[in-house]
């Protein structure tokens, strides 16, 4: 697994979140103005939805022709110069990067945004390898210096307040900041970063599209901070998903359209670039040489059952930013690679669902990540599909079999089911003070955080039966 | 079996078979591509020039307009004045930068890690999005594009097209550079509680200098 298990259980992790005094302020303010600035550009798009159908139909016509798009990808990209490498997992992934960065004899690399990265557990492989790795985007920066991972994928550091990132750039950069504003501390950074970028050895990306009848690769940040990591070293490697690849340049722009109007509210981000092959010869500057390093780690798999509608996601975060779940708990609580809804579906791929299997029951099910998907997956759908695995391979605790059990045994028997619900009234009556039901056994996860309101002294089917007889009688 | 065997068997297994023909296949990637006007934003004004500053400027990019490529020196000299920078600049080693006259200001070829500001020429301007086009090669280093803090670009009107698409069907078929950049305005980043925040690694200025003449 590319991550240690976490530990404690998801639900201590989300108390924990729950309990922390500022995180909810943190995630509030990002994700508020993400929603806001994501509703402004969809608003000034009309054609947005038909842009949604068709960026839908781009990815399942890829899914639905891979195995094509994969060869001509690669044919392609070897043509250009690049080298280009196949791991079907996250071990043969770590490996191989691990093996091009020790047969370069690299002491420092220099690395891009990419939740793939992530993915694969290339941070601790590059460490292991006894490699400097310095994260160029300003929010991974901000968490190598806090020694965490991402808690959201757009926004890695959205869990922590300007405050605590004055705090962490005070403490890791020479010299420290002299404000703790954000423009203050942007500029810190941007001296600090600087002599990284031209002296790595390496630097990796990852790749927001594979555009397969060029080769080439395209990533998109705002800052400027991929081109400054992939331009100026020797190497470039990049590591990403079979999923990301698109038919043409034109197809990705169709997807850009929608991917960052989906993560950011902006139109294009600053900089979109794709990167085709080594520098040519007598090219002004560029790498010598260009990895590419194709993953699968259980995207093939997802194309053979019922979790396939899950490749064509683009990473956007839309999900996350206005699900009600990830904004009361964060990004960490989840555990895995990915939070929030796309990362409730894609944990249990990727790490199992017997150590997952809280991720698919924590929403809520009120559909608001399918309304905002831009490529239309049904995330409620899969996260039921998930609950239903779950069931059928046994992993559900042993009381919620039991209680679904025996609610399922008396509700394909109706005349059982009201004389059950005729004989708990009267018990349930019992545990209630003054109008209300503070605690109660077994439902100790309810009654913990709120009041049930005291039950009614007959049953709703008691009480129907007499208002249609009273009817009756009055006819 | 190699890991590339086993990847595209694993694929082949879940997708029906006999597999399709590349070019039914090519087909079905072409038609998904037809009538773009309905898929895309209708441009911000009705000319390429006006859509493309509304874009722009919207961003933070500023834009001066000049008769022709002569007259860039001075709007050269007007920007760095304004901005309070000394008449100096590192130039991209392209003949129709350097063959200017760049009397009283001075020019350099190469890229300081803290540059202040350098000049390079946008290949294409994207109505659309407001976007400049840099395709990489012997006379345009990408680092021109990212170290200085203020990056400035001469835009031919003539190069500006209307889409993206517009775009990518000029460079169909065509060899592919090392890299093709589209800039957007200049750099920034929301990482920190999501407040915007100008210059973050790459140019925290970008300034157009849109040559108009048509010759």
């Amino acid at each position: 697994m590319s991550h240690p298990k976490p530990q404690p259980s998801f639900k201590a992790r989300a108390g924990a979140a729950l309990a922390d005094p500022t995180l909810k302020l943190a995630i509030d303010r990002t994700t508020g103005t993400a929603e806001r600035k994501r509703a402004a550009a969809v608003a000034a798009f009309p054609e947005f939805d038909a842009a949604r159908a068709r960026g839908k139909a781009i990815k399942d016509h890829v899914i639905a022709h891979l195995d094509h798009y994969l060869e001509t990808f690669e044919r392609n990209a070897i043509a250009s110069g690049a080298k280009v490498h196949w791991a079907a997992d996250d071990a043969e992934a770590r490996a191989i990067v691990t093996r091009i960065c020790l047969d370069a004899k690299a002491r420092l690399v220099t690395r891009a945004k990419s939740m793939l990265g992530e993915e694969i557990g290339l941070p601790h492989a590059l460490a292991d390898a006894g490699i400097e790795r310095v994260e160029t985007d300003l929010a991974e920066h901000i968490i190598q210096l806090a020694g965490e991972a991402p808690s959201h994928i757009i926004w890695p550091a959205m869990h922590r307040t300007r405050e605590q990132v004055a705090e962490l750039f005070k403490a890791g950069h020479h010299p420290p900041p002299t404000a703790d504003d954000p423009a203050t501390m942007v500029q810190s950074a941007r001296r600090e970063l600087r002599a990284k970028f031209l002296g790595a050895d390496i630097g990796i990306s990852g790749a927001n599209f594979l555009v397969a009848d060029t080769g080439a690769t395209c990533t998109v940040t705002n800052e400027g901070n991929a081109e400054l990591t992939t331009t100026p070293p020797r190497i470039h490697i990049v590591t990403a998903g079979i999923e990301k690849l698109v038919p043409s340049t034109a197809h990705a722009f169709a997807l850009l359209r929608l991917l960052v109007r989906s993560a950011t509210g902006g139109e294009l981000t600053q900089y979109t670039t794709f990167h085709c092959g080594p520098k040519r010869p007598g090219d002004a500057d560029g790498p010598e040489e260009m990895h590419i390093v194709l993953v699968d780690n259980g995207r093939s798999r997802m194309l053979g059952d019922e979790f396939r509608e899950m490749l064509r996601c683009i990473r956007c975060g839309a999900c996350m930013n206005h699900c009600v779940v990830y904004r009361q708990i964060g990004g960490h609580a989840y555990g895995g690679t990915y939070p929030g809804p796309m990362g409730a579906v894609l944990t249990p791929v990727l790490d199992g669902l017997a150590g997952s299997r809280d991720l698919p029951h924590a929403c809520t099910m009120n559909g608001r990540c399918a309304e905002v998907c831009p490529v239309g997956i049904p995330i409620p759908t899969l996260l039921r599909a998930w609950r239903v695995r779950s069931w059928r391979e046994g992993l559900e605790p042993g009381v919620m079999r039991a209680g679904i059990g025996i609610w399922a045994m008396l509700a394909r028997r109706p005349a059982l089911y009201r004389l059950a619900t005729r004989l708990a009234l009267p018990v349930l009556r019992l545990f209630g003070r003054r109008g209300w039901i503070g605690s109660l056994p077994l439902a100790g996860g309810w009654t913990a955080h709120r009041d049930l309101p005291h039950p009614p002294g007959r049953s709703f089917m008691d009480q129907y039966r007499d208002q249609q007889a009273k009817k009756g009688a009055g006819q | 079996m190699t890991a590339r065997d086993r990847i595209l068997a694993a694929i082949r297994a879940s997708l029906p078979t006999p597999r399709p023909a590349q070019d039914a296949i090519a087909a079905e990637a072409a038609a998904l591509l037809d009538a773009p006007a309905t898929t895309r934003p209708p441009l911000a004004a009705p000319t390429l020039a006006g859509a493309f500053a509304a874009k722009a400027t919207a961003l933070g990019t500023t834009i001066d307009a000049v008769p022709d490529m002569a007259a860039v020196p001075d709007a050269v000299r007007r920007y760095l004045a304004a901005q309070g920078l000394t008449a100096s600049i590192a130039l991209q080693p392209a003949a129709a930068l350097s063959d200017l006259d760049w009397t009283g200001i001075e020019t350099h070829a190469g890229i300081a890690p803290d540059e202040a500001a350098a000049l390079g020429v946008a290949d294409w301007g994207i109505a659309e999005s407001g976007s400049l086009v840099v395709h990489s090669g012997p006379q345009t280093p990408v680092l021109l594009s990212f170290l200085p803090l203020h990056h400035l670009v001469v835009l031919h009107e003539t190069a500006l097209l209307p889409h993206l698409e517009d775009y990518a069907s000029r460079i169909t078929g065509a060899p592919q550079p090392r890299n093709a950049i589209l800039i957007t305005g200049p750099s920034g980043t929301t990482d920190i509680e999501g407040s915007y925040v100008r210059g973050a690694h790459g140019p925290g200025f970008l300034h157009v200098i849109l040559v108009t003449s048509t010759g």
